[in-house]
């Protein structure tokens, strides 16, 4: 490994100009490079070059207020190396890379946004998450930067010009229950011609508000990113401030971690497999389902305390003990759990009024997939293997063997599968957890280092149920948060819905919106 | 497997609410049903959610009030698709700044009488992004600094069960609306 690391790091100066590589450096699974600001575009291409896939890109001003400058971070997933490639620069002014990443579209519009900055040769430069027809603070919220509020000709909504197109605006405020959203659906007759998604209705500024708080004080805004990813959101956050603080975990903590996030997984899922039926009218299974999911939250209130697995990670550990009566409640309910869940997914699959309405709905193409760097089941029924467990392992899966469940259609079905499969597979892993469960301790202090750097630096990530979700955050020496920005898997696929719903009916987009079933306010933040 | 499937079709799945309940939240359920008058509204309540700023987690527990185990249309309780058939808007908070005039518009497209419930923490209180620049009236965040709010539910998130007694709570509070309507 190491051989490859310095292999990758020759190859990286290489193909820069000479003296862009400023610095390297590699500390907490990730690989550090500082490049000059000019050659910042020129690194991003030659990561992608070498097998790596775009992962997120975060901006900061050190905390400074107005800012004279900003520095901005790229990260890429390699999975070669199995670690995170982190290019960073610091400058006044930067170019685009989504001219060349389609992927970084939306992180760029959202740097944008939030430090008001202007990227050169940006292609989409409407605003994101501040909407002209709401109010807004009047400065941006990083760096202090003058806000200029924008109007509502800076955000046009193009069809495709064809004759006898018109239009449906659908949202925010939805017919089911669901959150907030706007669709706008160019249509010819019952045809999709063209969907164009505006999210960001939800936008609480989390990311500012966690600024100056301290770890403790953070985690139950963590877990107010998203719901049912509650669990995902913070153990992703406590590895990037553990990597900051270069704690190591007990293993007793690791292994109640990975339950956590598996049973998190389960009945994640289990909403979305409950959700297809309901959207093709299939009352039965829908409801089936629900009973499943529902039964699963109250086991969640048995091992927890909380419907949602909340309150139990903290930085350096965990907070309370799965002990041998809850490892003994666990066991037997996934047991019978797995029988009725194994009886429902055969009824729905058996049935051909299902069947005809999910076969071949909603395709992703592969290679649009790629391109957009979708992660999850998304990804997975597409047959793009992108799971970080196995990737880019952390804690105890490292040590696992996980069967990755991919479909090759990409349509609803597919992803149907994909996620029938991996409530299975978690099963299994929960049940091996917790019989192999070790003793020892539940957390390791949180030991400040006292070494000079002034700013410790951490990235963090964890398989949530949605795909891979990444924090980045930057800690003061008292512990206090400078800087925190995240990327959720929801805010990575939204933009995937837009590919596959062309040429379908406006009937079916419930259906597939309900496939890929994404996290509106984890992605609005 | 033949066993699994006749048993979720002949089981009944729906939980048993009575007074001597061990969970107290279904006590209070119904010991709300012994005490709800007999009048239309308060046996049939059409509800509107609009969902203001809330991480997806009350929104769960709105569908899982409305599955088999909770089933809440026993009780008489529909969700509706349009604030135009709503009697009660449920809204869970903390109120965004881009989701301020879409709360205010949903509430003013609603018939009288009609009744606002603050469903969580965040729709209650604001917490715990109270101050933020990106929410509502100078970063309050609280549902009745924008709509008043007749019912509270606290929680993080409410149970099903909890959201089933606040929005049984609002039914009496509808009943008398509509006496006082009629008086008029």
């Amino acid at each position: 490994m190491a051989d490859e690391l310095k292999q990758f790091t020759e190859t990286f100066e290489k193909s820069l100009k000479p003296g862009a590589l400023k610095s390297s450096d590699e500390r907490g699974n990730c690989i550090w490079l500082t490049v000059r600001q000019s050659d910042l575009l020129q690194a991003c291409q030659v990561c992608m070059a070498n097998d790596s896939v775009f992962d997120s890109a975060f901006i900061s001003s050190r905390g400074n207020e107005p800012a004279s400058s900003f520095i901005v971070y790229y990260l890429f997933r390699s999975a070669a190396l199995g670690k995170m490639v982190v290019v960073q620069s610091q400058g006044k002014e930067f170019d685009a890379i989504s001219a060349d990443v389609n992927a970084a579209r939306w992180d760029e519009r959202k740097m944008q946004d939030l430090t008001g900055l202007k990227f050169t040769n940006i292609p989409d430069s409407r605003p994101l998450i501040f909407h002209p027809e709401s109010e807004m603070p009047d400065k941006h919220p990083i760096g202090g930067k003058q806000l200029i509020k924008p109007k509502n000709q800076d955000y046009p909504i193009a069809g495709t010009g064809m004759e006898g197109e018109f239009q449906i605006a659908v949202g925010p405020v939805h017919a089911g229950i669901i959150e907030p959203g706007h669709f706008r659906f160019h249509v010819l007759g019952e045809q999709i011609n063209k969907l164009e998604t505006r999210m960001f209705y939800l936008h609480r500024g989390i990311e500012k508000s966690l600024e100056g708080k301290n770890l403790v004080e953070s985690l139950p805004m963590i877990e107010q990113i998203s719901g049912d990813e509650s669990v995902a959101n913070s153990v992703a956050f406590c590895h990037a401030a553990e990597r900051a603080f270069s704690l190591t975990v007990p293993k007793r903590a690791e292994f109640i971690r990975a339950i956590l996030l598996e049973l998190e997984r389960i009945y994640s899922h289990l909403a979305d497999l409950g959700g297809m039926p309901t959207d093709v009218g299939f009352y039965f299974a829908a409801s089936r389902f629900a009973v499943l999911r529902e039964d699963m939250m109250r086991l969640n209130q048995q091992v927890s305390g909380n419907r949602f697995l909340r309150g139990i990670c903290a930085v350096g550990g965990v907070t309370s003990d799965i002990d041998k009566s809850k490892t003994f409640i666990i066991t037997k309910t996934l047991d019978e759990f797995l029988k009725r869940f194994e009886a429902i997914e055969h009824t729905t699959l058996t049935s051909s009024t299902y069947l005809d309405r999910v076969f071949s709905t909603g395709k992703v193409p592969k290679s649009a997939a790629e391109d957009l760097a979708l992660v999850g089941p998304v990804a997975r029924a597409c047959g793009i293997s992108c799971d970080l467990r196995k990737s880019l392992p952390y804690s105890v899966y490292s040590d696992l063997s996980i069967n990755e469940s991919m479909e090759a259609n990409g349509d609803v079905l597919s992803r149907f599968l994909v996620k029938a499969s991996e409530v299975k597979e978690s099963v299994r892993l929960v049940k091996w957890l917790v019989h192999n469960l070790p003793s020892g301790t539940l957390s390791c202090p949180v030991k400040l280092p006292s070494d000079e750097e002034a700013v410790h630096f951490g990235v963090g990530w964890a398989e949530a149920p949605r795909g891979g979700c990444t924090f980045f955050i930057e800690l003061s020496d008292s512990g206090k948060i400078d800087r925190l920005a995240c990327k959720t898997p929801s805010f990575r696929n939204w933009r995937g819905i837009e590919t596959c719903t062309d040429g379908n009916i406006v009937p079916d987009f419930p259906l597939i919106n309900k496939s890929f079933n994404m996290s509106y306010a984890g992605t609005d933040l | 497997m033949i066993i699994e499937t006749l048993k979720s079709i002949f089981v009944c799945y729906t939980d048993h609410v009575s007074e001597n309940s061990p969970d107290p939240d279904i006590r209070a359920v119904a010991l709300l049903l012994k005490q709800r008058p007999l009048s239309r509204f308060s046996r049939s309540i059409h509800v509107r959610m609009v969902d203001c700023g809330s991480s997806n987690d009350v929104e769960l527990e709105e569908g899982l009030m409305m599955s088999p185990r909770v089933d809440a249309e026993r009780f008489g309780i529909h969700f509706v698709a349009s604030p135009r058939h709503a009697d009660v808007l449920l809204a869970t908070g903390p109120v965004a700044q881009n989701m301020r005039n879409a709360l205010v518009r949903t509430y003013e497209a609603m018939a009288e009488p009609r009744a606002v419930v603050a469903a969580g923490d965040g729709a209650c209180t604001g917490w715990p992004f109270k101050g933020s620049y990106a929410l509502a009236d100078n970063g309050s965040g609280r549902v009745e600094d924008v709509v008043p709010v007749a019912v509270k539910i606290p929680g993080n998130p409410p149970s099903p069960y909890q959201l089933l007694a606040g929005i049984l709570k609002v039914g009496m509070i509808l009943d008398q609306k509509r006496r006082e309507m009629r008086k008029i």
